[in-house]
């Protein structure tokens, strides 16, 4: 049976200002683990901040949000850190390794933060480089690989820390066909293999064509939730 | 780990790291050097001061710097130098009549300093026989020889053998006219010393100005380590309680603010290179963290803390300070080194006027490049801050936009 990892309840996020805009207006949301979801919208309906909530890069102004039954909203900004660091993966649109580093040196570098040992360190690196197609690249820095190369080593590097689950930001959208292809390839299968669950915001069709579960939101509101390739 | 990013990531733009270090090696030359070319000149400045003008201590009759009368005399100038120079680091004593003169040649007349000295123990204590050019140091037993300075020589049209007439008071008060002649012409590096100072045997002098026997103005000492100077007058002091007995920094109350003066000087000769190289690493810096606004902010989202961040950004900046440094240092230590051993020339530029040695070897002890080495680390530190700061304030969800 599946645990419940992520549940938000009557989360809203108002950005204040001379108007204030309501990103998000009372999100009640339950993703369990093994998920392959994709939360999707137009521009402007919320995706990005109800992500960032879920991440606990920003914090909801209102409502209660829950990761593993533990309330991110009671948690210290230096708690919270330390809580992303053992908990969460983050894939970025724009890739966003560190460029002085190789894709070894990258994929190793949470698991240097998490104070993991040397030896463990160098099976995972491997094991995750060779899973995402990329063992022959080990020592190239990411000036040396392409987009979606950049992207696998991403995905790499996110799934270094042993995350409950991986949030990911558009993750194909500066990718190309072939590249895209490949990327949904491995999350599918170390969504189904290892039972990773992956949260992703897209505007991709062949991303949403993917996921197993498939959230609309408009307007700061989910308005459809459906279930698919079950 | 931090240090392997700091280390890597100084080198993402190497030209401007490289700018950066160079910008630190030279500003670090630049102030060891001006402090080892004031210190070297000032160095010199207090030999000569010590060697020739002051010796280390001197003993006097208390009134005797300020009224210079002939009766303010010592008079047991014997027993006082045989028990100085039994005192361990006494390298020798010499005592000395001093009086003010009028000068007259058939050219010309003016105002000058006659000091009465014994040959053999101003050669020991002053090694003025060293400074000679022509003639002898009083070794020919010529009647009233004379000894004056080069620049007095072509002051007043003198050379070997011219006679000179001194007028001067006696013990008595009475104004007194004495022939003398000149046995030798003589030049310091110190041309102030050399204008002022004329020399003659001790015994013609006590004639003429009517000294007793075994009296003297002033009693010079030398010692092999000038550090024992003030703790050996403080202790003479006592022992002559009747008598002024000053080490070399309380006669020459203008050296004391001189070498004072060049302290400031120099402190802020380097504050201003530090101020400057502080500047340059804090823009440096600050541009390395605008520019990785988006990094920084996926280092802290995916967990890294704000003390790591901080960290990275303050290894940064110190790693270049810490290349640049010991490159300024070792160029400064070659510069020192170097220009200690030959000089620099600065004969012309009227150094010598102001009584300063006209050839600077510069100088510098190890404990001051520790201390520049020290500040130019804590002014990295420093500079590091403002940068360091600055990605800390950065939010994640804004400095990388989206997750």
């Amino acid at each position: 049976m599946s645990n419940l990892v992520i549940e938000t309840q009557k989360v809203f996020k108002t950005y204040d200002g001379v108007v204030p805009v309501h990103a998000v207006k009372g999100v009640d949301l339950q993703i369990k683990d093994d998920e392959f979801t994709a939360i999707i919208g137009p521009s402007g309906s919320g995706k990005t901040t109800l992500l960032n909530i879920i991440g606990g890069l920003d914090r909801p102004s209102s409502g209660s949000v829950k990761i593993n039954g533990k309330e991110l909203n009671n948690l210290s900004e230096n708690e919270l850190i330390q809580f992303r660091l053992k908990h969460i993966g983050f894939v970025f649109q724009s890739y966003n390794l560190i460029p002085v580093l190789t894709a070894k040196e990258n994929t190793e570098f949470i698991m240097l933060l998490q104070k993991v040992a040397k030896k463990e360190r160098d099976e995972r690196v491997l094991k995750l480089l060779e899973e995402v197609g990329l063992k022959d690249k080990i020592n190239n820095k990411p000036s040396q690989l392409s987009g979606g190369q950049q992207q696998r080593v991403a995905v790499a590097r996110a799934l270094a820390s042993r995350p409950d689950f991986v949030l990911a930001d558009e993750p194909t959208a500066n990718l190309d066909s072939k590249s895209t292809t490949t990327l949904l390839d491995i999350m599918s299968r170390l969504n189904k293999e290892e039972g990773i669950t992956f949260i992703f915001s897209t505007h991709d069709q062949r991303v949403i064509d993917r996921a197993r579960r498939v959230i609309t939101l408009e307007d700061g509101q989910i308005v459809s939730d459906v279930y698919q390739n079950q | 780990m931090l240090l392997k990013i700091a280390w890597k990531n100084i080198w993402r733009n190497s030209t401007r790291s490289l700018v950066v270090i160079i910008a630190v090696a030279l500003g670090l030359w630049a102030g060891v050097f001006a402090s080892a070319f004031v210190k070297g000149m000032m160095k010199k400045k207090i030999e000569n001061v010590i060697k020739l003008e002051m010796s280390d201590f001197q003993i006097h009759q208390p009134q005797f710097r300020d009224e210079f009368l002939p009766k303010l005399f010592i008079s047991n100038e014997d027993s006082i130098r045989k028990n100085i120079n039994l005192e361990n680091g006494v390298i020798a004593s010499s005592g000395r009549i001093i009086s003010n003169a009028m000068i007259a040649t058939s050219k010309k007349s003016g105002a000058a300093k006659i000091v009465g000295i014994n040959p053999e123990n101003e050669a020991l204590v002053t090694g003025l026989d060293e400074h000679l050019l022509e003639g002898n140091f009083f070794s020919k037993s010529k009647r009233n020889p004379i000894l004056l300075s080069k620049d007095l020589a072509e002051d007043y049209k003198l050379k070997l053998r011219s006679k000179i007439i001194l007028t001067l008071q006696d013990l008595e008060g009475e104004i007194i006219s004495v022939s003398f002649r000149v046995v030798g012409i003589y030049e310091t590096e110190n041309s102030l010393f050399d204008k002022l100072n004329l020399f003659v045997k001790q015994e013609d002098l006590r004639r003429a100005m009517n000294i007793p026997e075994n009296s003297v103005h002033e009693i010079a000492v030398a010692l092999n380590d000038h550090d024992l100077a003030e703790p050996l007058a403080e202790k003479y002091q006592k022992e002559y309680s009747n008598l002024e007995v000053k080490a070399w920094l309380d006669l020459a109350t203008g050296m004391r603010f001189m070498v004072e003066a060049m302290d400031v000087y120099l402190f802020y000769i380097v504050g201003i290179i530090l101020l400057a190289l502080l500047f340059s690493i804090l823009n440096t810096m600050l541009m390395a963290v605008l520019e990785r606004v988006r990094e920084i902010g996926m280092l802290m989202a995916v967990g890294m803390t704000k003390s790591q961040i901080f960290s990275m950004i303050m290894l940064e900046t110190v790693m270049l300070a810490l290349i640049g440094g010991p490159v300024g240092l070792l160029l400064s230590y070659a510069f020192v080194n170097y220009f200690g051993e030959q000089g620099i020339n600065l004969s012309g530029a009227g150094y010598d006027q102001a009584g300063f040695a006209p050839m600077v070897h510069p100088y510098l002890d190890s404990i001051s490049y520790l201390q520049v080495a020290i500040m130019v680390i804590v002014m990295a530190i420093v500079a590091a801050i403002y940068p360091a700061r600055k990605a800390l304030k950065l939010r994640p969800v804004e400095a990388i936009r989206k997750i």
